[in-house]
């Protein structure tokens, strides 16, 4: 048996999520604050019994954020459990709460936890006329969660993340229509009080490793100490009997030592003294207080581990912060083992970031070989080398939109082939668009070192404050990559900027043609040809996906880079790629010539002279904020980015307002104004169609103008 | 492991114990039947080898249930893994409850009606019908696993009672509403429907222990079997009761064979007897061992085997003289032979004679007490949620009752979560803690109740007003009590009302007890008084196995007694016909000499 799915309903920051697990090993990733942690309380809530049942009652503070008014709704946190049997005995009484019979057998397994307001107020909300608001704003005003009621089924049936599905149980806010049933058989069946479905499985949750050594202090979360209960199950009286023994035995010896009775005759004298007898205490003793009873005595028990220096073990606060992590997993994990021993149909794991502290090397290994027979382990990570080894079926990625989060299934309606393609393109590097909240696809080292430059310089803002993470795919390959951004799988916005190599010099075969220039009109065609098909495949293969969009660049990156009008940017690093004078000069002219045969082949000698990578870096030194982006390439920008925000549009404004300055081309008193006008927009005063015309009447050179243009 | 001393238990008793396979246990009366089923279930439990699973007694009356409950727990067992009550708490709580949602009368939710809505309701129905006239007692019925039975003998009645129970039970699915017979049906029908049901529950009993199996229907014989069946070789059962005793065929109890169980539930039977009686007297046992219907051996072993029983009969008495006669039977025991008066009983077939002649008896002995069917002013309801709070209620805490009042709370707690509320921040020991700190000043019983209740919740911070099954049961538990008490009023019975009068319901019973012949199942007095022993009601005149049914009632009547059984048939009862009632026939035809009680 294994979680196959958990639905968050109006949790925290999930308003709704699927989250899809597999047998074995599954990875949850996300950037910070995507809920990682919301989740794995949530799977806690149902399963850890390690939990106070007091955390059952949740809190204003539990409902998603964006339902803004969240008095009426409900939280569902619903797990589902696949490969399950009615025939396994051990499982019996697990299904009996939670085992959905679908016809003679059972085939699957709910267990659901529903916050929601109690018999008496959905008993009002059900008496509602159709669309009465005001009834409705009536019965909600006085609701608080003492109101509401934590129930807990199983055998349901319904999804709960389907929107219709949730206004037919909860009802509909918006219009005031709430269903006249107050029970629906789909939420499933109550699970009988007497049964206790956590304490059916076995679940062991390992925190985020932050303060190890103070979880060894502490006695209640020491787990050497859960270790030796667990071990024993209750410690045996009567091996512990002669120890009792032994530490009475010790307490005598030491209260009759000849310095503490002595001690104990000198109080008495003193007192006695002092006070005089009427006064003193009738009896006074010196004892030795070693407890006799085993679990103060086990407190006793450390735990010593050699590090570094041979022969020398240490305390754990003497350890490393990475050896104690280990120590402490090692221990959460031998836990774990002695609990699956006593049950074994069912294991669960739940690791949280386990690379907080561990070396990524360490990391690696401990993830090739956590794998347990019958045990579903879950663990969350941020981090890149994790995510690699981990298999793309088996993750979930978390991303924040918004005040929402959503959970992604990478591989989600994909053939084992296109899932191959996906593992082999994900090394530590690429891995991080897992984790990007839209990406822009390139093909090449040029785009890779240039598009960062020309955003940053031209916009004044970097890819990373858009949320944009560039990835180099090396090669035309963007289908194997790009199919990831899918209605069905993560859905974040994906541009691809791709080449579409058409010629741009005359091809047409001469007589006259040395066996040079035959081949290169051969081959520009032949490339031509290759990008038309290219541009035919992926046009095919985005067409209809939102979340893809394919930028062409209509002959190839430096060739549309000069097309753009930025020949002088490329004249300005030219003494860095000749040495030779008459070349330098040369080389001036015709990328000068506005002929698109002269300079695109001049641009391509001297890309192929330096090397493209090279020279992209020489070029980004060149690039200031009077480059012009290439319109493909903006365009992928855009589309990844999505809607422009008017504090994003403030941002820009405002840094080419200081370019502006910095290089003097304004008077000071015009810039002051348009400063007010800006901030008069930051402040909503004015709109972006006045700022975007200010702007034009203001700087009417300025370059931004053509990209506000598009707007 | 559950270890008993050798002294515990006879080799009959030690052997059904021992056994390793399913059990069919024939147990004649006074053979230690109770104390072989609790032993029976203490050593099942001690042998459970993992929490999952649980040890199941199905037993015929709630009381019985806590009475082995007690016990178990008494010889130091873990009774956490025992599940103990009425087949109908446990077709509820294992079968209706978990799996609702997979019938369509239970899907939407139900809620369980008690008897007092359903004779309401029934009595509503019934008003229309003429030529015949019907009434809620022509409506008895319940369900086999083949459709519904009607109870009512008299042919003319039917079609409509027909009629006026399909109004019934249309108007039950329509308001969702269960009784205590559909509560059978539709288990049956879930375990019917739903093989997964008996699969799951078959793996999770180690034991099903079936308690009084003679008085058991067809249809709770079904839904065990389906249980027993799928569970194959890991459920076993433990099946207890005396086919000389059942007494309930009318309501479709009937002793079912073993050979039947077998072929039901496809399973080994092991067929074994208790025949040892500790009760009564070697006379005594001879006396009733005459109205065996099935034959099984008795023998008297007991320390009263040898007790010099007197056995009267009398025919020729008045019903006007009644009274005293009883009152001389009484006083003979107490006074003359010094029985103690919570050893003496009086019983009779029919409710209606038992309350008037319990105050007629309060009347004439003022220095005895009673304990009978016209002192209780609460209606019968055992599941309804004030009654079980009353109990806590009108109970002192003592170390006595602090376990009884201990599980008590425990049920309250659970009907509260099962009504919604949340009672995460209650205990057993803290209701109980609530419970005993609210102090009312009031004699009138109900008054007391109402203000003591209100007090309670305010205490516990629920407003039960706002819970639409707690206001429900509130109203009924209210309504019928005062019914009751108004009857009771009227009919003599001055201080019924008082708190006085409510309190001594759930006292430790004393005084010399008044019952219907069924009520006295499975009790046992030194001395039996029964009256009204006439052909017509013993049997029922409409019964249509009047003499098994009479042999079997005056086996149980006379199986109660250790040392003395007074018979009477008294003459000038006049039946509905206006014949004078004549002794039970199958009684007038036995040859015993009786004795003369001086």
């Amino acid at each position: 048996m294994y979680i196959s799915k958990l639905q968050l309903v109006n949790y925290r920051n999930f308003d709704r999520a699927n989250i899809l697990f597999n047998k074995g090993i599954n990875t949850i990733i996300g950037e910070n604050g995507s809920g990682k942690t919301n989740l794995f309380r949530a799977v806690r809530l149902l399963l850890d019994d390690n939990m106070m049942r007091s955390a059952y009652k949740l809190d204003e503070k539990d409902f998603h954020r964006g339902l803004g008014d969240w008095r009426g709704h409900w939280i569902i946190i619903s797990l589902e459990f696949d490969e399950v049997s009615q025939d396994e005995a051990i499982q019996a009484l697990f299904l009996h709460g939670t085992g959905n019979i679908e016809g003679v057998a059972i085939g699957k397994a709910t267990y659901n936890l529903i916050f929601r307001p109690n018999m008496s107020v959905r008993t009002k909300l059900s008496q509602l006329k159709e669309g009465d608001q005001a009834g409705l704003e009536t019965i909600r005003k006085t609701l608080t969660t003492n109101d509401y009621e934590t129930i807990f089924t199983g055998k349901s049936t319904a999804d709960f993340t389907d929107p219709a599905v949730y206004k037919t149980l909860v009802g509909d806010f918006e219009n005031a229509t709430f269903s006249e049933e107050l029970v629906h058989p789909a939420i499933g069946g109550k699970v009988p009080g007497m049964l206790s479905i956590a304490k059916e499985i076995s679940f062991t949750f390992v925190q985020a490793l932050r303060d190890v050594v103070a979880d060894f202090q502490n006695n209640r979360t020491n787990p050497l100490l859960t270790l030796l209960k667990s071990k024993s199950g209750e410690i045996n009286p009567e091996l512990f009997k002669p120890i009792t023994g032994l530490v009475k035995t010790l307490n005598d010896t030491i209260e009759g030592l000849p310095d503490v009775v002595g001690i104990r005759v000198d109080i008495r004298d003193t007192i006695n003294d002092a006070a005089g007898e009427t006064y003193s205490p009738s009896s006074l003793s010196i004892r030795s207080d070693l407890s006799d009873e085993a679990d103060q005595l086990f407190q006793s028990l450390k735990l010593f581990v050699g590090e570094s220096e041979k022969g020398y073990e240490g305390g754990i606060h003497e350890l490393s912060l990475g050896g104690a992590n280990l120590i402490y997993l090692t221990l959460k994990l031998l836990e774990f083992k002695y609990q699956k021993t006593k049950q074994s149909f069912a294991n669960f794991l739940l690791i949280e970031e386990p690379e907080a502290h561990i070396h990524t090397h360490i990391q690696k290994t401990l993830f090739d070989k956590l794998n347990y027979d019958d045990t579903q382990v879950i663990y969350s990570t941020h981090s890149t080398h994790i995510s690699e080894v981990s298999n793309v079926e088996n993750i979930n990625i978390l991303g924040r939109s918004g005040v929402k989060c959503e959970a992604y299934q990478p591989a989600a309606g994909l053939v084992p082939d296109e899932i191959g393609n996906i593992q082999r393109y994900l090394d530590a590097v690429r891995s991080n668009l897992l984790f990007a909240k839209s990406v822009v696809l390139v093909e090449g080292d040029a785009e890779e070192i240039l598009i960062p430059i020309l955003v940053k310089k031209v916009l004044g803002v970097s890819l990373d404050e858009l949320g944009i993470s560039l990835i180099n795919i090396r090669s035309t390959g963007f289908e194997n990559v790009s199919v990831l951004f899918h209605d069905l799988r993560i859905r974040k916005r994906c541009s691809i900027i791709t080449d579409l190599d058409a010629t741009f010099f005359d091809t047409t075969p001469d007589d006259g043609d040395d066996d040079a220039t035959k081949r290169a009109k051969e081959k520009a065609l032949n490339a031509q040809k290759v990008g038309l098909k290219r541009k035919g495949k992926l046009t095919e293969f985005s067409n209809g996906n939102g979340w893809v969009n394919v930028s062409f660049a209509p002959h190839t990156f430096e060739v549309d880079f000069i097309d753009a009008g930025n020949s002088g940017k490329v004249v300005s690093v030219l003494n860095r790629v000749y040495k030779d004078g008459p070349t330098i000069e040369e080389s001036k002219v015709e990328l000068e010539s506005k002929d698109i045969a002269v300079y695109g082949q001049r641009i391509l000698t001297i890309a192929n002279h330096v090397g493209k990578g090279w020279f992209a870096i020489l070029l980004g030194k060149a690039i200031d904020h009077h480059t012009i982006i290439p319109d493909y390439i903006l365009d992928a920008i855009l589309f990844a980015h999505g809607p422009v925000s008017d504090a994003i549009f403030f941002n820009v404004l405002s840094y080419r307002l200081r370019c502006i300055e910095e290089s003097g081309q304004a008077a000071a008193a015009e810039a002051a104004e348009f400063r007010e006008r800006l901030e008069a927009f930051r402040d909503g005063d004015l709109d972006f169609d006045a700022i975007r015309s200010a702007m034009l009447e203001t700087f009417t050179a300025d370059e931004i103008n053509a990209i506000l243009a598009t707007f | 492991m559950f270890v008993w001393s050798k002294n515990d238990l006879n080799p009959e008793q030690a052997a059904a114990i021992a056994e390793e396979h399913s059990v069919f246990l024939v147990a004649c009366p006074g053979s230690g039947k109770t104390r072989t089923l609790t032993y029976k279930i203490a050593d099942q439990l001690s042998k459970l080898e993992s929490d999952k699973e649980w040890v199941i007694a199905i037993t015929y009356t709630h009381r019985a249930a806590d009475e082995i409950h007690e016990r178990v727990a008494g010889l130091g067992v873990d009774t956490s893994r025992l599940w103990i009550g009425t087949i109908h708490s446990f077709c509820l709580d294992w079968i209706l409850k978990p799996y609702a949602i997979y019938h369509d009368a239970l899907k939407s939710g139900f809620k369980v009606i008690n008897s007092h809505d359903s004779e309401r309701m029934l009595t509503e129905l019934c008003r229309p019908f003429r030529y015949p006239n019907i009434s809620y007692w022509d409506c008895g019925h319940y369900y086999t696993s083949a459709g519904r039975v009607l109870a009512s003998r008299q042919k003319n009645k039917l079609p409509s009672v027909t009629q006026a129970l399909d109004k019934y039970h249309a108007s039950l699915v329509k308001n969702r509403q269960v009784d205590f017979e559909l509560i059978l049906r539709y288990a049956h029908e879930l375990v019917a429907s739903n093989p997964s049901i008996s699969m799951l529950l078959g793996s999770i009993f180690s034991y099903i222990l079936v308690d009084e199996f003679q008085d058991t229907k067809e249809i709770q014989y079904a839904i065990i079997a389906a249980i027993l069946r799928a569970g194959k070789d890991k459920v076993r059962t433990f099946i207890v009761g005396d086919p000389n005793q059942a007494i309930y065929d009318s309501l479709g109890g009937y002793a079912i064979t073993a050979n039947e169980i077998r072929k039901l539930a496809g399973i080994e039977l092991k067929e074994l007897e208790l025949s040892e009686n500790y009760r009564s007297s070697s006379r005594i046992v001879s006396y009733f061992d005459n109205y065996k219907v099935f034959s099984s051996e008795i023998v008297a072993v007991g320390k009263n085997r040898d007790y010099p029983s007197l056995i009267s009969f009398n025919s020729t008495i008045e019903r006007d003289d009644l009274i005293e006669e009883l009152v001389r039977l009484i006083k003979y025991n107490v006074e003359t032979i010094g029985v103690l008066p919570q050893e003496v009983c009086i019983v009779a077939p029919w409710w209606m004679h038992l309350a008037s002649m319990t105050r007629k008896l309060v009347a004439a002995l003022p220095t005895y007490s009673f304990d009978g069917p016209g002192l209780v002013p609460f209606g019968r309801d055992l599941d309804n949620f004030w009654y079980k709070l009353s109990r806590i209620v009108l109970t002192e805490a003592s170390p006595q009752m602090y376990m009884r009042r201990l599980r008590w709370a425990g049920e309250i707690l659970s009907a509260l979560q099962d009504a919604g509320i949340d009672t995460s921040n209650l205990s057993k020991k803290s209701l109980l803690r609530e419970c005993n700190s609210v102090s009312i000043l009031e004699e009138d019983g109900l008054k007391f109740l109402a203000r003591f209740f209100d007090a309670l919740f305010t205490r516990l911070g629920i407003d039960f007003r706002a819970v639409p099954v707690l206001v429900e049961h509130h109203a009924a538990f209210f309504e019928s009590s005062k019914e009751r008490i108004d009857k009771l009023a009227k009919e003599g019975a001055e201080f019924i009302g008082d708190v006085g009068s409510f309190r001594k319901v759930f006292e430790n019973r004393f005084g010399i007890t008044v019952s219907t012949i069924h009520g006295v199942k499975g009790a046992e007095y030194d001395s039996v008084i029964a009256y009204a022993l006439l052909e017509g009601m013993v049997p029922h005149f409409a019964d249509p196995n009047g003499e098994d049914s009479a042999k079997k009632l005056l086996y149980v009547v006379s199986s109660r007694a250790r040392k003395n059984l007074h018979l009477i048939s008294e003459r000038g009862r006049i039946d509905g016909k206006g014949d004078e009632y004549q002794p039970t026939d199958v009684l007038r035809d036995y040859n015993f000499t009786y004795d003369t009680i001086p």
